[in-house]
C-alpha cells in the first residue's frame, strides 16, 4: 500500500514538471512517431513523414514567395549503404493573414507530410540503419513571427532479405 | 503487482519523453540571464552599443533627453515589415519634437540583405545589428516585431508584442514624447536640495514635457 502511494505521489510529481515545461514552451510543430521502415536489397522506399501545425500558427512552405522568408527544409542523414534518392514536399497554400492581408503568402498549416526516397542497393545487408535529421522551420501566428526553429526526425531502416 | 511496475515505468517513459522534447523545442539556443523579466514598465532600459548599417557605432545611452522607440524586427518577419513603413512615418513626424526611432534586426542576414530590405520598406531611422546578448538582456526576444518604448530618461514606459494597429504605435510614441528628462547633474542639486537622490531620480521619471 505504501509502494503504491510513493509511485503514485511519484508519476503526480513527474506529469506536473512535464505539464509545467510543455505549457510553457512554445511547440508550432510536431512530428508523429515514425515506426521502423522495412526494406529489402535493391528496393526503393517513400518514407512518409507526418508533421502537425499548431492551431495558431502556420509556417512557410518549401518555396516561399520571397528569398527572405526562410523555407521549411528537411535534413536527412543516411548510413552510406543507403541512398536518399529525393525529399518530395507539399505544395504549399496560398493563404493572407491579419497582419498582411494584401499579401499573399506560401505556407504550410494544420497537417502536412513529406516524403523521403531511400534506395536500398541490391548486395545490401541485413539490418537496423538509423536514419537521423531535422525538419527546420520558420512559424508565425497572427501578428508575429517566431525565429527559425529544428526538430528532431529520426527513424530505422530495417532491411529483411 | 508486476503490471503497476510495467504501467509506471511507460509513464515516466512517456513524461521524459515530453520533458525532452519541451526543453528542445522550447529554444534552438541557450541564453544568458535576462535582464527583463515580468512587467518591465518603469525599469531603466538596458544599455547597449550596437553597429548600425552604415558602420557606426549606436550607443543607446547616448539617446538620454529623446523619446526612443525601440523596435526588434526581422527580414523573415512580414508582421514586421507591415509596421516599418508606419515606424518611419513617425520617425518623420515626430523627429523634431524629439522622437528616435531605433530599430534592431534580429537575423542572420548580411548587413547588406538587411539594408536592401530596410531600403525598399522605406526605413529612415537607424537600423542596428542585434546580437543574442541584447536579446537576452531585453528578456530573450523571440517573438517579433517587439518593441519598447523608452521616456525621455531612458526608462521603459512600455512592452509591446506581435503587430498592433498604426494608432496604438503612435499613441505609445506620443507618450514617451511627453516624458521630460533631467540630466543627472541637474537631478543632483535638487537632490542635495531636496534631501535625497532617490526622490529627485522619481520625480525626474514621473515628469511631463507638456
Amino acid at each position: 500500500m505504501r509502494r503504491r502511494g510513493v509511485v503514485l505521489l511519484s508519476t503526480l510529481l513527474l506529469i506536473s514538471f512535464a505539464g509545467a515545461q510543455t505549457f510553457s514552451s512554445i511547440m508550432p510543430v510536431v512530428m508523429a512517431p515514425v515506426g521502423n521502415v522495412q526494406m529489402r536489397p535493391g528496393s526503393s522506399k517513400d518514407v512518409t513523414l507526418d508533421f502537425r501545425v499548431g492551431p495558431e500558427f502556420h509556417i512557410n512552405s518549401h518555396t516561399p514567395k520571397s528569398p527572405l522568408l526562410i523555407p521549411t527544409a528537411l535534413k536527412l542523414t543516411v548510413p552510406p549503404q543507403i541512398t536518399l534518392a529525393e525529399v518530395k514536399y507539399p505544395t504549399g497554400q496560398d493563404e493572407s493573414f491579419a497582419f498582411s492581408p494584401d499579401e499573399k503568402l506560401n505556407v504550410y498549416s494544420g497537417d502536412f507530410s513529406i516524403d523521403a526516397v531511400l534506395k536500398a542497393p541490391a548486395n545490401l545487408s541485413a539490418g537496423t540503419y538509423p536514419v537521423k535529421g531535422e525538419l527546420r522551420f520558420q512559424a508565425c501566428d497572427h501578428s508575429a513571427c517566431y525565429p527559425p526553429r529544428t526538430i528532431p526526425v529520426q527513424f530505422q531502416i530495417i532491411v529483411v532479405k | 503487482m508486476r503490471q503497476n511496475g510495467i504501467v509506471f515505468a511507460a509513464l515516466v517513459i512517456v513524461i521524459l519523453g515530453m520533458l525532452a522534447s519541451g526543453k528542445y523545442l522550447s529554444r534552438t539556443r541557450p541564453h544568458g540571464p535576462l535582464k527583463l523579466v515580468g512587467d518591465v514598465r518603469g525599469v531603466l532600459a538596458p544599455d547597449f552599443t550596437l553597429p548600425s548599417l552604415d558602420g557606426s557605432k549606436v550607443k543607446l545611452s547616448d539617446f538620454r533627453g529623446k523619446a526612443v522607440v525601440l523596435n526588434f524586427w526581422a527580414t523573415w518577419c512580414p508582421p514586421c515589415k507591415e509596421e516599418m513603413p508606419w515606424l518611419a512615418d513617425l520617425q518623420k513626424q515626430y523627429g523634431k519634437d524629439g522622437l528616435v526611432v531605433l530599430g534592431v534586426a534580429m537575423d542572420d542576414s548580411s548587413p547588406a540583405s538587411i539594408a536592401k530590405f530596410a531600403s525598399e520598406v522605406g526605413v529612415n531611422y537607424p537600423v542596428l545589428l542585434g546580437t543574442d546578448q541584447v536579446s537576452d538582456d531585453y528578456g530573450d526576444v523571440q517573438y517579433l516585431p517587439t518593441t519598447f518604448y523608452l521616456a525621455r530618461d531612458g526608462t521603459i514606459m512600455d512592452k509591446v508584442t506581435g503587430l498592433v494597429g498604426r494608432s496604438e504605435i503612435e499613441a505609445d510614441a506620443k507618450k514617451v514624447l511627453n516624458t521630460s528628462y533631467k540630466p543627472i547633474s541637474t537631478m543632483q542639486t535638487q537632490a542635495s536640495a531636496g534631501g535625497g537622490k532617490t526622490v529627485a531620480v522619481k520625480q525626474a521619471a514621473k515628469g511631463s514635457g507638456r
